[in-house]
Order: structure tokens, then C-alpha cells, then sequence
């Protein structure tokens, strides 16, 4: 919504035109950044085509460099997905128009600015002059369908090259999408790989597959069958509504006045509350919405941020990951001995409903480090950029004091923070790092306290047991040499006999460990 | 090591040992069958359960006992070398054999290879590393079985020594202790098993140092006085104290201790009367309550104004013999001071001088003022007039 309002004040330049001016607000600023955001915006767009609609995603990536170039930084990326598919008609403007999918309902996805692909085909067509090519067979058509694209960035219009439909001989669905483009995959290989292994964290009913240029293959198994409630479509809550975006629905409403307006288009607003706003703000119930003026829709915007009758709004649109999702990822991915995961109840901050997750993972397969390893994800997408300037990174270095839950750095541990909204309030530009919302923070700190007391208790209760253990074994390690001595002085008793009945008279006395069997401890006495 | 000559006397000692062994150890077995967490309930072996028995004159062990479980972690090891010394003894015993308190520690000394949990780690570990934990293992089960190790046919090395007009028999052989030459008969570790056969002497000398001893065996001093002489030296072993025990209480000959005049010779004197604290169990056995202490004390050097006694030694000669006491026999002597078989008038004043004067002397000071003067005039002045204390 920002980008869209931003590109009103550039009338002069088209969508198309704005981006490619400005690649850098898309992550497109150089061909290591490029290259990796390109990864990024099709497995968006892949997991979108999928979980979002209850399929359980199977996404293959392929990154190879392209022959036949006289600049050796040219590489194809390939990704294909089990979605949904896209109806023929919107291919092209899915690919070759900007803002295409532009819609003032609001549903929390991955995608940002809803610009998905096309700055990668964007950038992609600027930078090696090489159009896209997608494949796609929506669900339940019997066709396949072809198409060549490129965008007319004057005029912000897709222009079709080659196009081409085939009949289905199975029942796939799901989308092929590929792009060439400039990149740097030395430099971005480690931040790409790093992203696959964080979106598996997140998404561990998902099958990855990723083969790089250097023709390694890595293969995410899929390690649950579960997936998140898939994201809803909600209208706007009137907290959560600015100057600009205000302008901009009641321009495209098919309400007839204004009335009708704040009652069809906001969530929350119910004729009663929409009547006091008005009377409040002075306007006539049955002004025309599309011809309000610059005033008018500054003084409505006033009188709605004064108003305190209006519920907050809801938040069962919100798609969060849930406990166990978290739980499993982080098992699958890190190998953990211990991990814990807390969904928060949704929350408010300035009229849009937020929930924040956060799963710990401690010990196992992860290093230990100075400083808790931190995994940070905005509607589920994960963010690898600007981490020292993002509100978890302050909370978890400053506002936790870990001594109280045990833990010391160097230590091995893996703090996730998801934070799911309709807006996330993302510091800068670059979309890659959260703002400091005091309500945000505040549940994330909570959120992390919750779980780091799980972990406290797990890791005095494996003290306890270890304690226990060494106890155990300092007494176990006798027990055949006092059952040998014994059953040599006195008459008719076996050694086996006085063996396992000391093993069980000690493991009586144990509470949180047991030995199996003496063997366990004594290895031989010579 | 079986011989094969076995005396009969030690056949009944060894069945009478295994039997014994068989029932305490077997209520141990039949503890841990029954599901119950094994205990050995031994009497405590300190100086807090030492009592001074004033009537019998001789320390007894007292009633405080240990209770050592196997199912307590800091207990576990001790545990396991008690059973574990208590079946190489039973093993000796099957097999007549006589072993040494070292081959007791070597036959049981040996790796207990073990995992730590949950590490899995495997290390090593001795079931005792040096002597003295078997040793304390072994005086555990002579008071957890009730017997001595005598009584279970484990030998001690063999220190103290007697002559004099005297005839034994040990084993199945005669021995005539006036006929051992420049040598002396060394006191065997059974000397339960030795019978008196004839004697002749008026009391027994008992010397805490060897080299006093040789002199005084090779001056003739026991043919001339008629005496059994008898050296420890050193810190008296059990065999020697049952030995000198059996000559008092079974020929009534009167006991004299003669040491140096410092609180390591007084203890060795308390030793042969009343027993020790770490084998308070034996007393009964060991101590000799009769034994007097005839020198050399603080008084044979400096002499009592409140005694009204003289001493031996000129000033002179104290010049030359005194040795100036160190920190660690003054802090020894006020030990002493504690204890409550030391606490009599006569001791209270030997003490007191010690820690006025704080000098010691050794015996061998008198036989420097000539052996002659020690044999022929210091000792028997000093039990003909009954210059002794009690």
C-alpha cells in the first residue's frame, strides 16, 4: 500500500518506469542482491500458490549460469511450484504489468508491494534483454499453457512474444517460472542458501529442492503434514487507514454514499458507529464518496483517529504458523535437543492486528555463539538483512537476561521471531528489518520470556538428571564387584542374582534417570 | 602358597573365621535378595567414640556406630572394598594361607573400567590405590565381624623382639629364648598360638628403642637382673602388645616401659597400658592396664621441688643430652593434655615441666652417661624404690 501511494506523487512515470528508477526499494540494487531477490520473490510466489490454498508445497529451484553469453554473470532462475496455477488470461499482466494485482482488501501473503515477479522480470529484461518464460496448468483445467513475455516498461504493459497451450496428459498443476538475469552468485550464494534453510525452518510441510550452478543439489524433506490456516481476505480497519489510502478507496468504491461507504468498505464499522463518525466529523450520510473533497477526506480521517468507540480489529484473518509448525522446523532443520515455540494472542498497534510466534531451539546439532542466534520472519517470509537494526536483535541482546534462564554465552541457541500482520512496520526502504512498535515489542518480549521459562525448566531438569546420573554411576560401577564378593563368601548365591536386584534397588532410588543395565557402566575390571 | 603342613590349632582358627564371615556377609546377601538396601553397621573407629573403661584401665570402642549404605554415593566405594576384602580374605582362609596385609592390598587392588554417564565417556579407576585404604578396609571388617586379624590368620610384618631366661613353644618347635645369641626372637604374629613352657624372671623391660635393647641384651643386663627383655621399636605392633599382655596376665610378671622422655615415647608407654585410638577394639586384647612407666621421665632430668626428688643428670650433662622440643611436640604434648587416661597428677606434672623446659631427651642420653650407669644403677634404683608412674 506505501509503494502504491508513493507512485502517486511520480505521475509523470509509470509503475514500471518508478521501479526500475528505483531498484533498490525492491532489494534489486546490485546483481548479488538481484540475484538472491529473485530466489526470494518466485519462492514467495510458489509458497503463496500452495499453502495459502491448503496444497501441500512442493517448490523446486534451480539457479544455472547461461551459456552463450559473452558476460559470464548471466544466470537462468527456475522455479516450479504444485500450486494453483494462473487462469491464461492473467499470465501476462501477473508477469508484465506492475501493481496489476493491486487491490485495497487486505490479506496478509508473502509478496511485497504486490509486485511479486515482475521486478525480477523487470530487472531481469534490463539486464540480459532475455524475456520470461512461464508454464502454468491451473487446478482443474486440462490445459497447459505457454507464454513468452516481456514488459513495456514506457507504458507498464506486458507484451506476449510467444504463446502456446497444450492438453494436460496428467494432473499436474502448479506454475514453471523463468527468468534470466545479471547476477553475482559468489556473493550471494551464502545469503540464498541461507534463505532455503530459513524458509524450510518455517515451512517443514514443504518440499525444497534446490540445485545450484555448481551443480550441488539440496533437498529439504518435507517433515509434516500440517500446514497454517490459510490467510483470509479482510477489509480494512479504520485505525489502520492514512490520507492516502483513504483516497485511494474511495475512489475505486461502488458505494453510493458515504454512508454505505464506511459501513461496506471497514471492518468493525457498523451503521451505528458510521453515523456518529460522520455527525462527528460534520458530513452528510449521503455525500457521494467519489467526490469528496481534499478537506472533507483530511476532516473524516481526523474524526476516525479521535473516535474511540470503534473495536479493535479482528485478527482471524492473520495466517500464523502455529506451535507445532514452529516446533517441527526448527527439529527438522537445527536438530535441537530442546525446543519450545509460543503463539501469541493477536494484538494492536495503530489499527492492525499482529500476532507474534517465537520458537526457541537449544543445544544438539546447533553451535554454540557469543550471542543468540536469531531468525527473524515478517509474514513468514524470513529476513536475513539489517538484523542489528531490528527490534529483536535490540530485545534479545538487551532486554533478555538469559543468565535468569540459565543460560550463559557462549551457548547454543536459536531464537525465532515471526511476527504476522496485515502491515508490518518494517524500519526503511529495504524492508528487511522491524520497527521499534512499543506493542510489538512488547509481545515479543513476552513471547520470548514464555518460552525461555520452558527452557529454564528443561535445562534445570537435565542438571537435575545429570547430577542424578553422575550419582548413579558412582554407585553402579561397584555393583558387580560387590555382587562377585559377596556371592564368593556366602553359600548358595549367584552373582547375576545380586547384580540385577542392586541395579534395581538403585534405580528405585532414581527419579529422573534409570540405568537399563550394569553394562551400561562397567566396561570390564581387569 | 598352600603348605602342607597345616597345625591343627589354625585349622579351628580358619573354620571358626569362615563361619563367622559366612553369617555376617550372608545378612548383607540376604538384605539385598529381600530387596532391601544393604547396610553394614560398624562401630566408629575416632577418637569421639574412644572411651577411657577407668575401671578395666584400658580403651574401649563405643557405641557410636556408622551405618555404611551401598545405595549412598559417598559411601558406595567404601562399601564395595570392605566385600571386596572381606572375599580375598575368605579366599585366604579356604586356602591356608597367611597373608600379609600388603598381599591383601595387591591380591585386591585392581581396574574398574566404567562408563560416566550421559557422557559414555569410559575412565578408569583402582578399587583402592594405596596401602592404607585397604589397611583401614581391613580394621573395618575385624570390627564389623567382631575378630582379629590375628584370629583370621593375617600376618604383620614382625618387629618387636625378646630374650631371656625363657622357653616357648611356636608351632611344633621348642625355643629357648635365653640361647639366641647376639640376636633376639622376633615376636610372631600370632603370638596366641605360642605356650609358655618354663620361665625364670622377676619382670619384663620393655624398651621402645632397638638399638637400647642390643645393648643391654649384649651387656648381659637380663641374665644378671633376671629379666625378660622386650623392645617395640618403635610404635609398639599388636603382636608385641599381646605378647607383653600375655606375659603379665598369664605368668604375672610385673610390666616396666621404658622410652624417650618426650610425648611420643609417653604414647607408646599409653599405647602398651591402655591401648590406641585407632584399635581402641583390641584393648581388651592388646593393653596391658598393669604396665608401669619407669623413664625416662621429666623428673629423672630436672627433678621435683614438689617430689622432693633429684634428678640424674647434672647440669652439665643436661647441657650436652637435652634436646630443645619442637612446635610440633609441644602442640603433641597439650593433645595429651586431652586425653583422659593422661590425666592424673603425676602426668599433669610430667607434662607441665615438658612444656616449661621444653626439652626432650632420648634413652640412649643415659647409656651415653655410661651403659653402666643405665644398667646397674638407673634401672634397678628406679623399680627398687618403686620410682615409677602408674
Amino acid at each position: 500500500m506505501t509503494a502504491a501511494v508513493t507512485i502517486e506523487k511520480f505521475t509523470s512515470l509509470t509503475p514500471s518506469e518508478f521501479f526500475y528508477r528505483n531498484k533498490e526499494i525492491a532489494g534489486f540494487s546490485n546483481p548479488s542482491r538481484a540475484l538472491y531477490q529473485t530466489v526470494r520473490e518466485l519462492v514467495e510466489n510458489a509458497l503463496d500458490a500452495t499453502d495459502a490454498h491448503g496444497i501441500l508445497p512442493v517448490i523446486k529451484v534451480s539457479i544455472k549460469r547461461d551459456g552463450g553469453h559473452e558476460k559470464d554473470n548471466i544466470f537462468s532462475v527456475t522455479v516450479e511450484d504444485n500450486g494453483i496455477g494462473i487462469p491464461p488470461n492473467h499470465i501476462p499482466s501477473a508477469f508484465g504489468q506492475l501493481l496489476y494485482s493491486s487491490k485495497y482488501i487486505l490479506r496478509q501473503t508473502r509478496g511485497m508491494f504486490g509486485l511479486g515477479a515482475k521486478m525480477a522480470v523487470l530487472y531481469g529484461q534490463v539486464t540480459t534483454g532475455k524475456p520470461v518464460e512461464v508454464i502454468s496448468a491451473p487446478i482443474n483445467s486440462r490445459k497447459i499453457y505457454y507464454f513468452k513475455l516481456r514488459i513495456d516498461i514506457k507504458n507498464n504493459k506486458p507484451i506476449i512474444l510467444e504463446k502456446a497451450q497444450y492438453s494436460k496428459t496428467n494432473d499436474w498443476h502448479g506454475t514453471i517460472v523463468k527468468v534470466y538475469l545479471e547476477g553475482d552468485w559468489s556473493r550471494s550464494k551464502s545469503k540464498i542458501y541461507e534463505y532455503l534453510r530459513r524458509t524450510a525452518v518455517i515451512a517443514p510441510y514443504a518440499e525444497l529442492v534446490f540445485s545450484d550452478p555448481e551443480g550441488n543439489i539440496v533437498y529439504f524433506e518435507r517433515s509434516t503434514n500440517k500446514m497454517p490456516p490459510p490467510p483470509r481476505e479482510v477489509k480494512p480497519h479504520p485505525y489502520g487507514v492514512d490520507l492516502e489510502m483513504m483516497k485511494m478507496m474511495l475512489q475505486l468504491t461502488t458505494a453510493e454514499t458515504l454512508l454505505d461507504f464506511l459501513v461496506k468498505e471497514f471492518q468493525c464499522v457498523g451503521e451505528i458507529t458510521a453515523r456518529k463518525i460522520l455527525a462527528q466529523a460534520g458530513l452528510p450520510t449521503d455525500a457521494n464518496p467519489h467526490k469528496l473533497t481534499m478537506e472533507d477526506v483530511e476532516k473524516l480521517i481526523r474524526t476516525i483517529k479521535k473516535f474511540k468507540d470503534i473495536k479493535p480489529p479482528r485478527a482471524n484473518h492473520l495466517s500464523y504458523l502455529g506451535e507445532e509448525i514452529i516446533e517441527t522446523g526448527l527439529k527438522a532443520i537445527l536438530r535441537p535437543e530442546f525446543v519450545a515455540a509460543v503463539t501469541r494472542k493477536p494484538s494492536v498497534y495503530e489499527g492492525h492486528a499482529f500476532i507474534v510466534e517465537v520458537g526457541l531451539a537449544y543445544g544438539g546439532g546447533i553451535k554454540a555463539s557469543d550471542r543468540p542466534q536469531l531468525l527473524r520472519y515478517a509474514n513468514k517470509i524470513p529476513l536475513l538483512y539489517d538484523e542489528g537494526s531490528d527490534v529483536s536483535f535490540k530485545i534479545v541482546n538487551e532486554e533478555i537476561d538469559w543468565n535468569y534462564y540459565g543460560i550463559s554465552f557462549p551457548a547454543p541457541l536459536v531464537v525465532l521471531v515471526h511476527i504476522c500482520s496485515t502491515k508490518i512496520p518494517y524500519k526503511g526502504v529495504g524492508k528487511e528489518s522491524i520497527a521499534d512498535v512499543p506493542e510489538i515489542e512488547r509481545e515479543i518480549i513476552a513471547a520470548i520470556r514464555e518460552v525461555a521459562r520452558k527452557l529454564k525448566m528443561y535445562l534445570s531438569k537435565k542438571r537435575k538428571e545429570m547430577e542424578e546420573a553422575e550419582k548413579a554411576v558412582t554407585i553402579a560401577k561397584y555393583i558387580p564387584e560387590v555382587a562377585q564378593a559377596l556371592a564368593k563368601i556366602v553359600d548358595n548365591v549367584k552373582p547375576e542374582d545380586l547384580e540385577s536386584r542392586l541395579l534395581a534397588l538403585l534405580n528405585q532410588k532414581l527419579k529422573a534417570f534409570k540405568i537399563r543395565s550394569v553394562d551400561e557402566v562397567v566396561v570390564g575390571i581387569e | 602358597m598352600a603348605l602342607t603342613y597345616v597345625s591343627s590349632k589354625d585349622l579351628k582358627a580358619r573354620g571358626r573365621a569362615l563361619e563367622i564371615l559366612r553369617s555376617k556377609f550372608g545378612e548383607i546377601a540376604k538384605q539385598i535378595l529381600e530387596g532391601r538396601t544393604p547396610i553394614m553397621v560398624i562401630k566408629k573407629r575416632t577418637l569421639a567414640n574412644t572411651i577411657f573403661d577407668r575401671e578395666k584401665g584400658i580403651l574401649r570402642i563405643g557405641d557410636e556406630s556408622l551405618r555404611r549404605s551401598f545405595l549412598n554415593a559417598g559411601e558406595a566405594k567404601k562399601f564395595m572394598q570392605t566385600v571386596l576384602m572381606a572375599s580375598i580374605i575368605y579366599d585366604t582362609l579356604v586356602n591356608n594361607e597367611y597373608p600379609t596385609i600388603r598381599d591383601l592390598y595387591y591380591r585386591g587392588k585392581h581396574t574398574i573400567r566404567y562408563r560416566k554417564l550421559p557422557s559414555k565417556k569410559v575412565v578408569e579407576e583402582n578399587t583402592w590405590d594405596e596401602q592404607k585404604e585397604s589397611d583401614s578396609v581391613i580394621r573395618d571388617i575385624e570390627v564389623f565381624i567382631d575378630m582379629l586379624r590375628e584370629e583370621l590368620l593375617i600376618l604383620s610384618k614382625e618387629k618387636g623382639k625378646v630374650v631371656g631366661n625363657m622357653r616357648i613353644r611356636s608351632g611344633d618347635d621348642m625355643i629357648d629364648l635365653s640361647k639366641m645369641g647376639h640376636g633376639a626372637y622376633a615376636i610372631e604374629p600370632t603370638p596366641d598360638f605360642i605356650e609358655f613352657v618354663d620361665i625364670d624372671a622377676e619382670y619384663v623391660l620393655v624398651i621402645e628403642k632397638d638399638a637400647v635393647f642390643q645393648q643391654l641384651h649384649r651387656a648381659g643386663f637380663w641374665k644378671k637382673y633376671k629379666v625378660i627383655l622386650v623392645t617395640s621399636a618403635g610404635q609398639p605392633d599388636r603382636a608385641t602388645r599381646r605378647f607383653v599382655r600375655r606375659l603379665n596376665e598369664e605368668l604375672g610378671l610385673p610390666i616396666y616401659v621404658l622410652t624417650d622422655a618426650d610425648p611420643y615415647g609417653w604414647y607408646i608407654y599409653s599405647v602398651f597400658k591402655v591401648g590406641s585410638i585407632t584399635l581402641s577394639y583390641e584393648s581388651e586384647r592388646l593393653a596391658t592396664p598393669k604396665s608401669k612407666f619407669l623413664g625416662v621421665s621429666m623428673v629423672d632430668i630436672f627433678g621435683s621441688k614438689k617430689l622432693g626428688k633429684k634428678p640424674y643428670l647434672t647440669e652439665a650433662e643436661r647441657k650436652n643430652f637435652i634436646i630443645k622440643a619442637k612446635d610440633k611436640d609441644i602442640k603433641r604434648a597439650k593433645e595429651l593434655m586431652n586425653y583422659s587416661w593422661f590425666r592424673t597428677k603425676r602426668w599433669e606434672h610430667e607434662i607441665e615441666i615438658f612444656l616449661s623446659k621444653k626439652a626432650k631427651l632420648e634413652i640412649e642420653a643415659l647409656t651415653s652417661k655410661g651403659l653402666r650407669f643405665l644398667m646397674d644403677k638407673y634401672i634397678p634404683e628406679k623399680i627398687e624404690t618403686g620410682d615409677w608412674i602408674d
